[in-house]
């Protein structure tokens, strides 16, 4: 090998590296365009695929309960112990200095805006962008789809469209249970842990609390559902290889999903947290 | 038929957390469901940071929430509060927005007319807040930024003056600082010196102010027995007879003073006369001097002078001769 490139010339090394990374550069840019196009022909479609109404209206309620019903217990349970340790962790933040009865507040103002929507968002993430991405990507490698497709099925209008709705108007069902669940174990938590009383903590919770804590933060989990059902699609649809391709559509479904949702929470917040400051002061 | 369980779970699970969420939403607003507060409306000129939701307290007590904050006409803004129904007003009530802590919590206090602050712009502000009818009059205490915006404006104006105090406290003023406390000392020194030096004098001084004070004792004794004596005479009268007898002698020596004055005119004519004989004195004397009349020539000429001089002779002369012989000259006939 080393002989061989010693052979030669110097000049056209050069000329061959640069030619490779110019093809590489193109390469990635293609491939870059096509995840584009593609991922833009997918949206595309399942837009599309909302008029057909009757292939999809039949699987919203299952896929419903499934996405959202069933997730209950996941958002609930996450978002207790998160409303427990934010009081714990106001109470020891804001001893001394502080008065305690903003330990409603921290709570509430956190859980409404952030700790709910995300937290459980990640949590779905997980449990409903994984499960879509893999049984998808089961039907893609077992050919089910393509079954559907001679059947006369639209797979998208079938597959993808109950889905995207269900986990867009469920999530935000989720996410309102939670933000309940974590609220109330935050006051539960501040009067039998800490030396809290029930008024304190509520006239905290009440003192800075605006109707739009709640809108901001349930627009903000259904666009999360829609999100995270529409990546579980789009890389379920895309798997390829048999039970490994089905894994790794999983994993990147995962991946995608929780990037996706980090991404959002910042948009909300830049776009319209920081425009509801400005218009309310 | 599985179909129909899933649109009862999912419908089921959608009701409760929406009705959960409205039930918790309203708890948290304080939402008046059955009308069980009735609406209180203030107007101000400015409402601070106080906002929806704040509390209403009536003597420190939180009696209900601020509804609603409104622009109204003429640079005014409406204050809405849901009062509790039990809640009863003050007597000619006035509401105040202020700070109820340090957090940016505000509040809005209703309160007598009669127990408002001693500020001036809050009695102006009420003032002219009243008159509305079915608006309490109301005004607002600044906030802590305000405050703060002083207290940091005045902490700007020390730091200023603390900069100059250092540039005007060089190495200069400091040397010459140093200096003067060394003449300070030294003079100190000095008069430490001078004090022990005439500490003997000052221990006589000391001795003689004692021996004064004691004379001086002594003295205020006969005084205040004086001032006894003095007690009793007006006591028993005899301090009215001798008011009685300066009585008469004041009178007595208002006649005399009239008598003076009278003799002082007198005296002032007479000096006007004097001055007038003087002068007409003088005018003789100057006349005499310069030889003019008879007795200036008498006193200027030497010859009148020899010839008087030899009259006199003469006349002398005459009278030895008339006493040697009487009958020469006087003949005495009777009859």
């Amino acid at each position: 090998m080393t002989a061989a490139t010693s052979d030669v010339p110097r000049g056209n090394i050069l000329y061959l590296g640069a030619v490779g990374a110019v093809e590489a550069i193109g390469r990635a840019t293609r491939r870059t365009l096509e995840t584009v196009g593609s991922t833009s022909r997918f949206l595309g479609d399942t837009v599309l695929a909302f008029g057909d109404v009757r292939t999809w209206s039949p699987e919203v309620m299952g896929q419903a309960r499934r996405l959202g019903v069933d997730s209950l217990p996941i958002g609930l349970f996450i978002a207790a112990f998160t409303g427990i340790v934010l009081a714990l962790l106001a109470s020891y933040s804001f001893t001394g200095a502080v008065p305690m009865y903003f330990v409603g507040t921290l709570v509430g103002k956190t859980v409404l805006l952030e700790l709910a929507p995300v937290l459980t968002g990640l949590a779905l993430a997980g449990r409903v962008g994984a499960n879509i991405a893999a049984e998808l990507g089961t039907m893609r490698v077992t050919e089910q789809i393509d079954a559907l497709e001679t059947l006369g099925y639209d797979p998208l209008a079938y597959l993808v469209v109950p889905r995207v709705i269900a986990g867009t108007t469920m999530f935000p069902v989720v996410v309102a249970a939670a933000m309940i669940m974590g609220i109330a174990c935050g006051w539960a938590a501040s009067a039998l842990l800490l030396d809290l009383s029930s008024a304190e903590y509520v006239k905290g919770l009440r003192l800075f609390f605006q109707l739009f804590d709640v809108r901001y933060g349930l627009v903000k989990s259904a666009s999360f559902g829609l999100a995270i059902t529409l990546i579980g699609a789009r890389r379920g649809l895309r798997a390829e290889g048999g039970a490994v391709g089905v894994g790794s559509a999983a994993t990147s479904a995962v991946v995608y999903s929780a990037v996706l949702i980090l991404v959002l929470d910042a948009f909300w917040a830049v776009t319209w947290l920081l425009g509801h400051e400005a218009t309310y002061q | 038929m599985k179909k129909r369980m899933n649109d009862a779970v999912v419908g089921i699970a959608v009701l409760a957390v929406a009705g959960a969420l409205l039930a918790s939403l309203a708890w948290v607003k304080q939402t008046d469901f059955g009308q069980r507060r009735h609406e209180v409306i203030a107007r101000l000129r400015d409402v601070g940071n106080a906002r929806v939701g704040n509390a209403v307290v009536i003597r420190g007590v939180v009696a209900g929430t601020i509804q609603a904050i409104e622009l109204a006409p003429q640079g005014w803004v409406h204050i809405r509060m849901k009062l509790d129904r039990t809640v009863e007003l003050p007597v000619d009530p006035v509401v105040l927005l202020n700070e109820s802590s340090l957090f940016g919590e505000w509040q809005a206090a209703i309160d007598s007319r009669s127990a408002l602050p001693a500020d001036q712009e809050i009695r102006k502000e009420i003032s002219e807040a009243s008159g509305e009818r079915g608006v309490l009059p109301g005004a607002s205490f600044p906030g802590i930024g305000k405050l703060t915006a002083v207290a940091g404006q005045i902490a700007g104006d020390v730091a200023n003056v603390a900069s100059r105090v250092q540039t005007a406290f060089d190495d200069q003023a400091a040397r010459e600082l140093r200096a003067s406390i060394k003449n300070v000392s030294d003079l100190s020194a000095v008069l430490a010196g001078t004090v022990r030096a005439h500490a003997s004098d000052l221990d006589t001084v000391a001795v003689q102010l004692r021996t004064a004070v004691s004379s001086l004792n002594r003295t205020m004794t006969s005084v205040q027995r004086m001032v006894e004596r003095v007690d009793t005479s007006a006591q028993s009268g005899d301090l009215r007879r001798i008011v009685d007898n300066v009585t008469v002698a004041s009178a007595e020596l208002r006649r005399a003073t009239t008598q003076v004055s009278d003799l002082a005119e007198r005296l002032s004519k007479s000096e006007g006369r004097l001055d007038t004989f003087l002068a007409n004195g003088d005018s003789i004397l100057a006349k005499v001097n310069s030889g003019k009349g008879s007795l200036g020539m008498f006193v200027n000429d030497p010859s009148l002078y020899r010839r008087s001089d030899s009259l006199l002779v003469q006349l002398q002369a005459l009278i030895a001769d008339i006493k040697a012989n009487p009958g020469k000259y006087v003949r005495l006939r009777i009859f």
